[in-house]
Protein backbone atom coordinates (compact mmCIF):
# COMPACT_ATOMS: atom_id res chain seq x y z
CA UNK A 1 0.00 0.00 0.00
CA UNK A 2 2.87 2.35 0.87
CA UNK A 3 4.52 1.59 -2.46
CA UNK A 4 1.35 2.52 -4.35
CA UNK A 5 0.98 5.79 -2.45
CA UNK A 6 4.67 6.56 -2.94
CA UNK A 7 4.31 6.18 -6.71
CA UNK A 8 1.48 8.70 -6.71
CA UNK A 9 -1.71 6.64 -6.55
CA UNK A 10 -4.57 8.08 -4.49
CA UNK A 11 -7.46 6.50 -2.57
CA UNK A 12 -5.47 3.29 -2.06
CA UNK A 13 -7.48 0.72 -0.11
CA UNK A 14 -8.25 -2.95 0.32
CA UNK A 15 -11.70 -3.81 -1.01
CA UNK A 16 -12.17 -7.46 -0.19
CA UNK A 17 -10.35 -10.42 1.37
CA UNK A 18 -10.33 -13.99 0.11
CA UNK A 19 -8.91 -17.37 1.09
CA UNK A 20 -7.56 -18.82 -2.19
CA UNK A 21 -5.32 -21.41 -0.54
CA UNK A 22 -8.08 -23.14 1.44
CA UNK A 23 -8.00 -26.92 0.80
CA UNK A 24 -4.79 -26.69 -1.29
CA UNK A 25 -1.56 -28.45 -0.37
CA UNK A 26 -0.16 -25.04 0.61
CA UNK A 27 -2.97 -24.22 3.05
CA UNK A 28 -0.86 -24.80 6.15
CA UNK A 29 1.94 -22.56 4.81
CA UNK A 30 -0.59 -19.86 3.96
CA UNK A 31 -2.08 -20.07 7.45
CA UNK A 32 1.36 -19.98 9.08
CA UNK A 33 2.29 -16.72 7.37
CA UNK A 34 -1.18 -15.19 7.17
CA UNK A 35 -1.30 -15.25 3.37
CA UNK A 36 -4.63 -14.13 1.91
CA UNK A 37 -5.98 -12.84 -1.38
CA UNK A 38 -7.09 -9.21 -1.54
CA UNK A 39 -8.71 -6.78 -3.90
CA UNK A 40 -6.83 -3.49 -4.04
CA UNK A 41 -8.22 -0.21 -5.39
CA UNK A 42 -6.07 2.75 -6.40
CA UNK A 43 -6.64 5.79 -8.60
CA UNK A 44 -4.23 7.88 -10.66
CA UNK A 45 -4.89 11.53 -9.80
CA UNK A 46 -6.33 13.91 -12.39
CA UNK B 1 2.18 -6.49 3.41
CA UNK B 2 3.75 -6.87 -0.01
CA UNK B 3 6.71 -9.21 -0.29
CA UNK B 4 10.03 -7.49 -0.96
CA UNK B 5 12.51 -9.25 -3.20
CA UNK B 6 16.02 -9.82 -1.79
CA UNK B 7 18.75 -8.13 -3.83
CA UNK B 8 20.35 -11.49 -4.64
CA UNK B 9 17.21 -13.37 -5.66
CA UNK B 10 17.81 -15.06 -9.00
CA UNK B 11 15.19 -13.13 -10.96
CA UNK B 12 16.01 -14.95 -14.21
CA UNK B 13 15.29 -18.26 -12.49
CA UNK B 14 12.10 -16.80 -11.02
CA UNK B 15 11.00 -15.59 -14.48
CA UNK B 16 11.72 -19.00 -16.05
CA UNK B 17 9.99 -20.90 -13.26
CA UNK B 18 6.86 -18.76 -13.58
CA UNK B 19 6.80 -19.30 -17.34
CA UNK B 20 7.22 -23.04 -16.90
CA UNK B 21 4.45 -23.40 -14.32
CA UNK B 22 1.90 -21.31 -16.19
CA UNK B 23 2.71 -22.95 -19.52
CA UNK B 24 1.82 -26.25 -17.83
CA UNK B 25 -1.39 -24.72 -16.47
CA UNK B 26 -2.28 -23.57 -19.99
CA UNK B 27 -1.60 -26.98 -21.48
CA UNK B 28 -3.22 -29.09 -18.79
CA UNK B 29 -5.15 -27.15 -16.13
CA UNK B 30 -6.34 -30.42 -14.60
CA UNK B 31 -2.75 -31.33 -13.73
CA UNK B 32 -1.22 -31.49 -10.27
CA UNK B 33 -0.68 -27.96 -8.92
CA UNK B 34 -0.60 -26.49 -5.43
CA UNK B 35 -3.16 -23.79 -6.27
CA UNK B 36 -6.78 -23.98 -7.37
CA UNK B 37 -7.87 -23.44 -10.96
CA UNK B 38 -11.08 -23.21 -12.90
CA UNK B 39 -14.56 -21.71 -12.88
CA UNK B 40 -15.90 -23.62 -9.87
CA UNK B 41 -13.03 -22.31 -7.75
CA UNK B 42 -13.61 -18.80 -9.11
CA UNK B 43 -17.29 -18.90 -8.17
CA UNK B 44 -17.05 -20.70 -4.83
CA UNK B 45 -13.91 -19.07 -3.42
CA UNK B 46 -13.79 -15.68 -5.10
CA UNK B 47 -17.39 -14.70 -5.77
CA UNK B 48 -17.40 -14.72 -9.58
CA UNK B 49 -20.80 -14.83 -11.26
CA UNK B 50 -21.37 -18.43 -12.38
CA UNK B 51 -23.66 -17.44 -15.22
CA UNK B 52 -21.08 -14.97 -16.56
CA UNK B 53 -18.40 -17.66 -16.46
CA UNK B 54 -20.69 -20.14 -18.17
CA UNK B 55 -20.89 -17.71 -21.08
CA UNK B 56 -17.15 -17.88 -21.69
CA UNK B 57 -15.21 -20.58 -23.58
CA UNK B 58 -14.28 -23.39 -21.23
CA UNK B 59 -10.61 -23.15 -22.21
CA UNK B 60 -10.43 -19.61 -20.84
CA UNK B 61 -11.98 -20.46 -17.49
CA UNK B 62 -10.32 -23.86 -16.92
CA UNK B 63 -6.85 -22.32 -16.60
CA UNK B 64 -7.94 -19.45 -14.34
CA UNK B 65 -5.68 -19.28 -11.28
CA UNK B 66 -6.42 -15.87 -9.75
CA UNK B 67 -6.43 -15.08 -6.05
CA UNK B 68 -9.29 -12.57 -5.69
CA UNK B 69 -11.84 -10.82 -7.89
CA UNK B 70 -11.18 -7.34 -9.32
CA UNK B 71 -14.62 -7.25 -10.95
CA UNK B 72 -16.20 -6.86 -7.51
CA UNK B 73 -14.72 -3.35 -7.25
CA UNK B 74 -17.32 -1.84 -9.54
CA UNK B 75 -18.08 -1.85 -13.26
CA UNK B 76 -15.25 -1.06 -15.63
CA UNK B 77 -17.51 1.11 -17.75
CA UNK B 78 -18.77 0.96 -21.30
CA UNK B 79 -16.35 2.29 -23.90
CA UNK B 80 -13.33 2.10 -21.59
CA UNK B 81 -9.86 0.88 -22.51
CA UNK B 82 -8.92 -1.80 -19.99
CA UNK B 83 -5.58 -3.53 -19.61
CA UNK B 84 -5.21 -6.92 -17.93
CA UNK B 85 -1.64 -7.44 -16.69
CA UNK B 86 -0.88 -11.16 -16.79
CA UNK B 87 -4.13 -12.07 -18.49
CA UNK B 88 -3.40 -15.79 -18.58
CA UNK B 89 -5.96 -17.75 -20.59
CA UNK B 90 -8.22 -14.71 -20.60
CA UNK B 91 -11.05 -15.22 -18.13
CA UNK B 92 -10.80 -11.78 -16.51
CA UNK B 93 -9.89 -10.24 -19.87
CA UNK B 94 -13.01 -11.58 -21.57
CA UNK B 95 -15.25 -10.52 -18.68
CA UNK B 96 -13.71 -7.05 -19.00
CA UNK B 97 -14.23 -7.06 -22.77
CA UNK B 98 -17.92 -7.78 -22.27
CA UNK B 99 -18.11 -5.03 -19.66
CA UNK B 100 -16.61 -2.33 -21.91
CA UNK B 101 -18.67 -3.38 -24.92
CA UNK B 102 -17.90 -2.96 -28.62
CA UNK B 103 -16.90 0.70 -28.23
CA UNK B 104 -14.27 -0.23 -25.66
CA UNK B 105 -11.07 -2.26 -25.86
CA UNK B 106 -9.65 -4.99 -23.66
CA UNK B 107 -5.92 -5.56 -24.01
CA UNK B 108 -4.27 -8.46 -22.24
CA UNK B 109 -0.57 -8.77 -21.57
CA UNK B 110 1.06 -12.09 -20.69
CA UNK B 111 4.62 -13.35 -20.81
CA UNK B 112 3.60 -16.96 -21.49
CA UNK B 113 2.93 -17.59 -25.19
CA UNK B 114 0.73 -20.62 -24.48
CA UNK B 115 -1.52 -18.55 -22.22
CA UNK B 116 -1.62 -15.62 -24.65
CA UNK B 117 -2.63 -17.92 -27.49
CA UNK B 118 -5.41 -19.40 -25.38
CA UNK B 119 -6.68 -15.92 -24.55
CA UNK B 120 -6.66 -14.94 -28.24
CA UNK B 121 -8.48 -18.04 -29.39
CA UNK B 122 -10.97 -17.73 -26.52
CA UNK B 123 -11.80 -14.18 -27.60
CA UNK B 124 -12.43 -15.44 -31.14
CA UNK B 125 -14.61 -18.28 -29.85
CA UNK B 126 -16.59 -15.80 -27.74
CA UNK B 127 -17.03 -13.46 -30.72
CA UNK B 128 -15.31 -10.62 -28.91
CA UNK B 129 -13.63 -8.39 -31.48
CA UNK B 130 -12.53 -5.78 -28.97
CA UNK B 131 -9.83 -8.02 -27.47
CA UNK B 132 -6.10 -7.89 -28.17
CA UNK B 133 -3.39 -9.92 -26.44
CA UNK B 134 0.26 -8.88 -26.37
CA UNK B 135 3.31 -10.73 -25.15
CA UNK B 136 4.97 -8.76 -22.40
CA UNK B 137 6.07 -8.48 -18.83
CA UNK B 138 4.54 -6.57 -15.92
CA UNK B 139 7.93 -4.95 -15.38
CA UNK B 140 7.94 -3.42 -18.87
CA UNK B 141 4.45 -3.21 -20.33
CA UNK B 142 4.15 -2.97 -24.13
CA UNK B 143 1.73 -0.06 -23.90
CA UNK B 144 1.85 3.71 -24.37
CA UNK B 145 1.80 6.23 -21.54
CA UNK B 146 -1.68 7.31 -20.40
CA UNK B 147 -3.45 4.88 -22.71
CA UNK B 148 -5.73 3.04 -20.27
CA UNK B 149 -8.86 3.96 -18.35
CA UNK B 150 -8.62 0.90 -16.11
CA UNK B 151 -5.84 -1.56 -15.31
CA UNK B 152 -6.73 -4.91 -13.80
CA UNK B 153 -4.59 -7.84 -12.69
CA UNK B 154 -5.20 -11.01 -10.72
CA UNK B 155 -2.58 -13.01 -8.86
CA UNK B 156 0.30 -11.79 -11.00
CA UNK B 157 2.00 -8.80 -9.39
CA UNK B 158 3.05 -10.85 -6.37
CA UNK B 159 5.24 -12.81 -8.79
CA UNK B 160 7.22 -9.78 -9.91
CA UNK B 161 10.63 -9.28 -8.30
CA UNK B 162 10.21 -5.52 -7.84
CA UNK B 163 6.71 -4.32 -6.94
CA UNK B 164 7.59 -0.65 -7.27
CA UNK B 165 8.55 -1.14 -10.93
CA UNK B 166 5.39 -3.14 -11.69
CA UNK B 167 3.12 -0.65 -9.92
CA UNK B 168 4.98 2.17 -11.64
CA UNK B 169 4.21 0.61 -15.01
CA UNK B 170 0.50 0.48 -14.13
CA UNK B 171 0.69 4.15 -13.12
CA UNK B 172 2.48 5.06 -16.37
CA UNK B 173 -0.09 3.50 -18.69
CA UNK B 174 -3.15 4.85 -16.84
CA UNK B 175 -4.80 8.05 -17.98
CA UNK B 176 -5.21 10.75 -15.32
CA UNK B 177 -8.15 9.67 -13.18
CA UNK B 178 -7.74 6.05 -14.30
CA UNK B 179 -8.33 3.20 -11.88
CA UNK B 180 -6.02 0.36 -10.87
CA UNK B 181 -8.17 -2.59 -9.74
CA UNK B 182 -5.98 -5.51 -8.88
CA UNK B 183 -6.10 -8.74 -6.97
CA UNK B 184 -3.06 -10.10 -5.23
CA UNK B 185 -1.84 -11.98 -2.20
CA UNK B 186 -0.48 -10.33 0.91
CA UNK B 187 1.28 -11.83 3.90
CA UNK B 188 0.40 -11.01 7.48
CA UNK B 189 3.84 -11.57 8.97
CA UNK B 190 7.45 -10.69 8.20
CA UNK B 191 9.21 -13.36 6.12
CA UNK B 192 12.76 -14.45 6.79
CA UNK B 193 15.52 -13.87 4.22
CA UNK B 194 15.77 -17.61 3.50
CA UNK B 195 12.07 -17.78 2.65
CA UNK B 196 12.23 -14.68 0.45
CA UNK B 197 15.16 -16.20 -1.49
CA UNK B 198 13.21 -19.40 -2.16
CA UNK B 199 11.97 -19.28 -5.76
CA UNK B 200 9.63 -22.23 -5.14
CA UNK B 201 7.78 -20.23 -2.52
CA UNK B 202 7.66 -17.13 -4.73
CA UNK B 203 6.00 -19.13 -7.46
CA UNK B 204 3.70 -20.81 -4.93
Amino acid sequence: MEILSGIGFKDVEFRGRFDPFRTTTKESVARKFGVIGVNVYARKPN
Amino acid sequence: MAIACPMDLDTRKLHDEIQSIYARVAEDPSGDFHFHRGPDYAAEFLGYDRSALAGLPRQSTASFAGVANPHLMGPIGEGAVVIDIGCGAGMDLLLAAKSVGPRGRAIGVDMTEAMAEKARSSALMAGLRNVEVRIGDAMSLPLDDASADVVISNGVLNLTPDKSVAYGEAFRILKPGGRFLYADIVVGSELSESIRRNVDLWTG
